[in-house]
């Protein structure tokens, strides 16, 4: 069996899955995912190490003033000489990045610069540059719910909880 | 401490609004010709009007000049110069339709003003106080083009305020808009202070950076880009909408209100959500007064889905992703073709909508992002796919929601089409000097 040919009962399910708009990453519906690929300087990887654990203690706070990240994840690979960025997210990628850096700029501070070689600080108008430069699109991506935002999720909880809390009472 | 503005060197309408009434008129040229269009910029340079000439009471009228890329590079702009522009501006707003929502009634295909694609490369602008100091700056215009057969007039509309002294909707229009540090005065009250960066390359923008632009400072210093729309409004469907979905003329005006944001009169729902307040939208020490995060957060007053909370969310985006600051746009909206008889709900065939020339230093976070992101999607209010009631596209979404009393629309049309629309340069008069003196 050729390993192109798409079994139509199992591709019932398939999502429209397209470019972004204006920029890098793969999109279906309202959902979008972007990878960056950096270098890492020498005496990077022990930089990092010495810094992640408040970086990764914080991720709640910074996250949520972004407000529209779903997940997301920073790796360092090929023996600590490159570093991988990626995150699925509300809507488009390279619009954002401004405010990205705007209001999470702090966070990737305390992180990147001495490890991500060309990174100086976040409010350098080279960041986006360089982030828009060293950007790649996924060659597959799925997404369960593309439709529902953050902001949604977030709607549709306080809505359950609500609904539940006027059940309960009415038992 | 307030930005030093060189006026002196800023074309006029960056910084300066039209007067009332106005009568203005957009020229495009195609140039055949390099050599004779840097001709035609040497002899209307001294003509053109800069910010500190704006005010001159004795001339009541004003010429200013810009760009397509594809106009630049006719008129001998070097390749590595050219290439270093935002993508935005060499791309061309009809390249950029799949972002800009420019998709069916609104594609390109259908535009009837040149863009830089179809050989718009020089943009002239005339605007003043009459009909005839109108003419006379045409006339200066058509003197300076005169004799040079490789620049071509290829498109003249005419734009100024119809005796109603509102827009095709019936909106009186141009309230609200940022105070540019440094333009001179004061801001009034609700009138948000921007880092002259934001509008005029060469002075500190709100991220704390210098706005350049390519090329050597003399180029680019003291200038800008206009992103140009020509916007069809479809009145008759408008008053069909309302006609169709209000029981009485006041529910007409109060679903006018909710889609806008501002009763017809100019007035804010934020300030007065039940009435009209003619008085109220006079004042401009109380017009633009008002929020959204702390008094309306819910869109209970103003809908969270109005076209005024699209295009200026003023703080209701405080806490989110999106830093304000780094979104805002200088809007200079003057109408164009005859007003549709009051009473009349069927299309008579005749053109008129809006001509908005929104100046922005930085394209892509300023005006395609709140095209994008904010009149024509709905995501940032929780509202999915739903766009502007007024200004957006159709194709995706066709609702418009009020939360009290709870009711969603259905059946919008699309009221607002592009019919045109093009990135521009707009450099300071330096700039022209530079590219008269050194291309070529």
């Amino acid at each position: 069996m050729s390993t192109a040919k798409i079994d139509p009962e199992k591709a019932a399910l398939t999502q429209p899955c397209t470019n972004q708009p204006d920029g890098p990453g793969r999109r279906i519906g309202k959902r979008g995912e972007i990878h960056v690929i950096g270098t890492v300087l020498p005496g990077g990887a022990k930089l990092f190490r010495e810094r992640v654990g408040r970086f990764q203690a914080e991720a709640g706070y910074w996250e949520s003033r972004i407000g529209t990240v779903h997940d997301f994840r920073v790796v360092l690979f090929d023996n600590d000489t490159r570093i991988l960025v990626s995150a699925v997210y509300d809507g488009d990628f390279v619009p954002y990045l401004a405010d990205v850096v705007s209001n999470a700029g702090a966070w990737f501070d305390m992180l990147m610069p001495g490890v991500w070689d060309g990174y100086t600080h976040a409010a350098d108008p080279a960041t986006v540059k360089l982030i828009e430069g060293q950007a790649y699109t996924a060659d597959a991506f799925y997404a369960a719910n593309p439709d529902l935002s953050i902001k949604d999720i977030a709607k549709m909880r306080r809505l359950a909880r609500a609904v539940n809390e006027m059940l309960d009472a009415a038992n | 401490m307030a930005a030093r503005l060189e006026l002196g060197d800023i074309q006029g309408t960056v910084l300066r609004g039209r007067p009332m009434p106005y009568f203005g008129s957009y020229f495009v040229f195609s140039v055949d010709d390099g050599a004779q269009a840097r001709t035609l910029l040497r002899r209307l340079l001294p003509r053109i009007t800069s910010a500190a000439d704006w005010e001159k009471p004795s001339e009541n009228a004003w010429i200013n000049v810009t760009f397509s890329h594809a106009g630049l590079r006719k008129l001998g702009m070097p390749r590595e110069i050219l290439d270093a522009f935002p993508v935005e501006f060499r791309q061309g707003m009809a390249a950029r339709k799949e972002y800009l929502g420019d998709v069916g009634a609104n594609d390109p295909a259908h535009w009837d003003m040149p863009h830089g694609g179809t050989g718009l490369d020089i943009g002239i602008l005339v605007m003043a106080g009459s009909p005839e100091l109108r003419e006379q700056k045409v006339e200066i215009g058509q003197e300076a083009v005169r004799g040079l057969g490789g620049v071509r007039t290829i498109h003249r509309m005419d734009v100024g305020l119809p005796p109603t002294m509102r827009e095709h909707f019936g909106f009186v229009d141009g309230i609200s808009r940022p105070y540019i540090d440094g333009q001179g005065g004061t801001p009034l009250p609700g009138q948000p202070v921007a880092k002259a960066g934001e509008f005029v390359l060469g002075y500190e923008n709100e991220l704390g950076a210098i706005a350049s632009g390519p090329g050597p400072d003399a180029l680019w210093r003291n200038g800008t880009y206009v992103s140009l729309r020509k916007v069809h409004q479809d009145v008759a469907a408008f008053r069909r909408f309302l006609r169709d979905n209000a029981d009485s003329p006041e529910a007409q005006e109060l679903l006018a209100a909710q889609m806008m944001g501002r009763w017809r009169s100019g007035c804010p729902m934020a300030l007065s959500p039940e009435r009209d307040d003619p008085e109220l939208a006079r004042d401009p020490m109380r017009n633009n007064d008002f929020g959204f995060l702390k008094e309306d957060p819910d869109g209970h007053r103003t809908p969270a889905g109005c076209h005024i909370r699209r295009v200026n969310p003023r703080d209701a985006l405080d806490g989110s992703v999106v830093d304000m600051r780094l979104h805002r746009i200088l809007r200079r909206g003057s109408t164009y073709g005859p007003v549709l008889p009051e009473g009349v709900t069927e299309d008579d065939g005749i053109d008129r909508g809006l001509m908005l020339a929104v100046i922005n230093a930085n394209p892509g976070r300023q005006f395609e992002f709140v095209q994008s992101q904010w009149v024509n999607d709905g995501d940032f209010i929780s509202q999915g796919e739903r766009s502007d009631p007024i200004a957006g596209r159709r194709d995706r979404s066709d609702e418009f929601a009020v939360p009290r009393p709870r009711k969603r629309y259905r059946g919008l049309a699309a009221f607002s089409q592009t019919r045109g629309g093009e990135h521009l340069f707009l450099p300071g008069l330096g700039g022209i000097r530079w590219m008269v003196e050194n291309l070529g």
